[in-house]
């Protein structure tokens, strides 16, 4: 399907327990329908989509927009399929990390997910974006928004309630992955000109590895 | 790479499950070759763009022209100014702005790019994650997994999972009949470009190996005069391990020096290196040394162009393959293209050290000492037979490689060889400058009576030796080296028309305690222990840290090889210390232009080090003529043990 007619390739990965939404999430963004059915996926899975980003951020002048070719993973959530999933991670520049609104555990399974991360992305402070899925369910809802938030300003990463029933955030938080991949590849190419603005900029970081950013963001 | 390799196997998956998970990877490969042929484009592109108008080294510029467009520039210059990144003079109109508001000249944009579409910005990082490791599992992971250079670099994992699943289906495809399509994919998988992939690079970098290692060779002449020179030397100023006082004239420093002019000396600069070692915790030391560099590349130190040029090559493809002709320049350009971003990585280190400049050059340094491996597998035997015929008029000469006997066995499980036969004219030891004869498949007698041949000057020819070498070609794994000759062209009777006969030798078996002169090089290290203040050297500061410093003052080289036109080397030192070879221990001087005996006078601070580490270091220096356009020439190195005077081979 695809044409090589694109500026980049970016590749995202979701992650999360199983039954939390993640294909039924990646099918909502890449084709904007809703596949009510559950439907595990075995191992491994991915789409693709074709977006286009603009660079029109404030600090980068030129309002350049580029072809983005996406590749979406989509990973089993069953342990049994743990160790195939966490060897895909390194290969991502981005991640996708869901939990169900309407399961605790799932959300108190995110900090595991998170360390997951850390041991086994390419670097030890990737881009992530945590979502909590399934919103549209108000009266199940077992985690409410200040608890998730607060989590995710731990890590300092950005946080989205979503649902890939109503389609609710779901464009924004995977743009707003891709946006901070971006920015993180300007960095990382640029670097010789301003050492000092590797550290800046608003992207997600996670706290708790400060240590090892300099090291990672080359 | 390790992990997929080990950690993930997919036994645990039901046949349908596994399937499914392949069909997958089969889709990835698809968007993975379409990126592929993407990013050839890409880096075509950039090519275009430094042919151009971009400096190489071996030709003469003026100052006074812009680095890029070739166009003069005033004596005074408010129109050009340094390029930041690639610290070329650059004119205005060679510039472009970046995103922060500061300018780049073209080249260097386009690179940054390129790097950014190319994901290799995420690879580049990816590398460092992983490089974290032991030396010896770098090693076994590039044994295991051959197929180096940027190959290795992007490889995914879903790469990985879909080789080495099409590789176990291979056979049994064969016996239960899949469906046509599957059963295609999987045959042209394993006869299809990874295999021809894997197969030359190893080809390459061997060789590349061989011709490291085959410079003794090459230069018997002048070892033999160095040699007398500096056993003169020795007899007037050598002295023993213990390292007693003499007054050098090269080494303008007070306090105690060593001269070491031995050129059979690896064993003896161990010794002195431990003697130093021993009183490393003395305040001030320096050492001021004269190395002679023995080109033996087991016992100097690793080229690096081997893996670059592998990289090149790789990428290619297959383009290049049937193509003989063309070949040559092709590679090279591919080359090109894929140190472009080495190259500036390169340059950029040298301005601000922390950058990312040997990310992807650490697994391709084990990955040489791995092929290492490939010399010791076979017990040379066997002999060729061949002819050389030189006809002055049409300056052609012809190798007429008739047949070997009794060889080994290139694959000694299964006793067997497929032998082909390789030349060069060293010291050329370019792809340009190479032949082959076909693949005679399971034989250790191949007839061959094949003609080589190359188009040389009768007075370049007799300067040239001819390196006649045997592999075992594997379709599988690694090539193996099963002997060579070596013929200086100087003594030989080309009006003979006599067949010879000669036995094959290993590497460097008679040549082996000969090391080649090369030209030396003057360091002097001192080592800062912690939380002393030191005084006297105008060099030196004071320093209270916990751990110490180790300074290593690459004072200047002489007698260089001359690689450049015009008998000159634009030569710069290269310092790591063992047994880490990251960019945290890896250090550069500048470039010296033109000259075989350059000045550097650069210190290298290495810092953190602390006294008892010293016994577990190694410092690798090596001199490199800097190319900017190509793989940078290796032109000698030396490793001092200061710990256990151990010469890692």
């Amino acid at each position: 399907m695809t044409d090589g007619d694109y500026d980049y390739l970016i590749k995202l990965l979701a992650l999360g327990d199983s039954g939390v939404g993640k294909t039924t999430f990646l099918y909502r963004y890449t084709d904007n329908k809703f596949n009510p059915k559950f439907i595990t996926t075995v191992g491994i899975d991915f789409r693709e989509k074709r977006v286009v980003y603009n660079n029109a951020s404030p600090g980068s002048t030129h309002g350049k927009s580029f072809k983005v070719h996406l590749q979406l993973w989509d990973t089993a959530g069953q342990e049994r399929f743990r160790s195939l999933t966490t060897a895909f991670f390194r290969d991502a520049m981005g991640f996708l990390l869901m939990f169900d609104l309407t399961s605790q555990q799932s959300f108190l399974n995110v900090r595991n997910w998170m360390s997951q991360l850390q041991a086994n992305a390419y670097c030890e402070n990737p881009d992530i974006v945590l979502i909590g899925n399934k919103a549209d369910l108000s009266d199940q809802r077992e985690v409410n928004e200040r608890q998730a938030k607060e989590l995710a300003d731990k890590y300092g990463i950005p946080y989205f309630e979503t649902s890939a029933a109503t389609g609710q955030n779901v464009e924004k938080s995977v743009e707003t992955l891709l946006d901070l991949i971006m920015k993180r590849m300007e960095q990382c190419v640029d670097k010789t000109q301003v050492p000092d603005a590797v550290n800046g900029g608003n992207s997600g970081k996670l706290e708790d590895t400060k240590a090892g950013e300099r090291k990672c963001a080359c | 790479m390790t992990q997929t390799a080990d950690g993930v196997n997919l036994t645990f998956l039901s046949e349908t499950e596994r399937d499914l998970i392949l069909q997958v990877l089969q889709r990835d490969e698809d968007l993975r070759k379409t990126e592929d042929i993407r990013i050839r484009r890409l880096k075509n592109e950039l090519l275009e763009i430094r042919r151009k108008g971009a400096k190489r080294g071996s030709q003469r510029y003026s100052d006074r022209t812009c680095a890029r467009c070739q166009q003069n520039v005033g004596r005074i210059l408010p129109k050009t100014n340094t390029c930041r990144s690639c610290n070329h003079l650059v004119c205005k109109d060679c510039r472009m702005e970046t995103l922060t508001g500061g300018w780049k000249c073209k080249v260097c944009i386009k690179e940054a790019e390129l790097k950014k579409a190319t994901g290799d910005w995420f690879y580049d990082q990816r590398v460092n994650r992983f490089a974290h490791r032991l030396g010896s599992d770098l090693v076994r992971i590039s044994l295991r997994r051959k197929p180096s250079g940027p190959g290795n670099k992007r490889e995914t994992t879903a790469q990985t999972i879909l080789e080495y699943s099409q590789q176990m289906n291979e056979q049994k495809v064969r016996r239960d009949q899949k469906s046509p399509k599957q059963r295609q994919r999987n045959s042209g998988e394993a006869t299809g470009s990874p295999d021809l992939r894997d197969q030359r690079s190893d080809t390459e970098s061997t060789e590349q190996m061989s011709l490291n290692s085959y410079k003794m060779d090459s230069m018997k002449s002048t070892p033999t005069m160095s040699r007398k020179n500096s056993i003169e030397r020795e007899g007037k100023k050598n002295f023993g391990p213990s390292g007693a006082k003499v007054d050098t004239l090269t080494v303008p420093t007070r306090t105690r020096e060593f001269h070491q002019s031995d050129s059979e000396g690896e064993s003896r600069i161990g010794n002195r290196s431990a003697g130093s070692a021993d009183e490393s915790d003395t305040l001030f030391k320096k050492n001021p040394r004269r190395l002679l560099k023995p080109s033996d590349y087991s016992k100097s130190t690793i080229d690096l162009r081997p893996e670059q040029k592998v990289q090149g090559e790789s990428t290619m493809g297959d383009r290049s393959k049937s193509v003989p002709g063309l070949n040559a320049e092709m590679e090279e350009e591919d080359e090109d293209i894929d140190n472009l971003v080495e190259i500036h990585r390169l340059t950029t280190a040298r301005s601000s050290l922390r950058s990312g400049a040997s990310t992807s050059t650490l697994g391709s340094m084990m990955s040489i000492y791995s092929e290492a491996g490939d010399f010791g597998n076979v017990i040379v035997t066997g002999e060729i037979m061949f002819s050389l015929k030189y006809d002055g008029r049409t300056q052609i000469l012809s190798i007429v490689v008739k047949e070997c006997r009794n060889l080994a066995y290139g694959d000694d499980v299964k006793r067997r060889s497929n032998p082909y036969v390789k030349s060069y004219l060293l010291p050329d030891k370019s792809r340009q400058g190479k032949r082959k004869t076909t693949i005679k498949r399971n034989t250790v007698n191949p007839l061959y009576g094949e003609t080589l041949q190359y188009i040389v000057p009768e007075s370049v020819l007799l300067m040239r030796t001819l390196q006649l070498s045997v592999w075992h070609h594997d379709r599988f794994g690694r090539n193996t080296f099963l002997g060579e000759v070596n013929l200086p062209l100087d003594s030989w009777n080309f009006d003979s028309m006599v067949d010879e006969c000669l036995p094959l030798h290993g590497k460097g078996n008679s040549d082996a305690g000969v090391p080649n002169y090369k030209g030396e090089l003057i360091v002097s290290l001192k080592y800062i222990p912690p939380s002393k203040s030191t005084t006297g050297s105008e060099r030196r500061k004071s320093k209270t840290d916990e751990a110490g410093e180790l300074h290593v003052w690459i004072k200047e080289a002489k007698n260089l090889t001359a690689v450049k036109t015009g008998g000159t080397s634009d030569s710069f030192v290269k310092g790591y210390l063992l047994p880490i070879k990251n960019r945290n221990t890896k250090r550069k001087t500048p470039v010296f232009k033109k000259t075989l005996n350059p000045h550097y006078n650069h210190t290298f601070v290495y810092n953190g080090v602390k006294p008892d580490d010293l016994q577990n270091t190694c410092l690798e220096l090596t001199v490199w003529d800097r190319e900017p356009l190509s793989s940078n020439d290796f032109l000698g190195g030396v490793r001092l043990g200061p710990g256990t005077g151990e010469w890692e081979p």
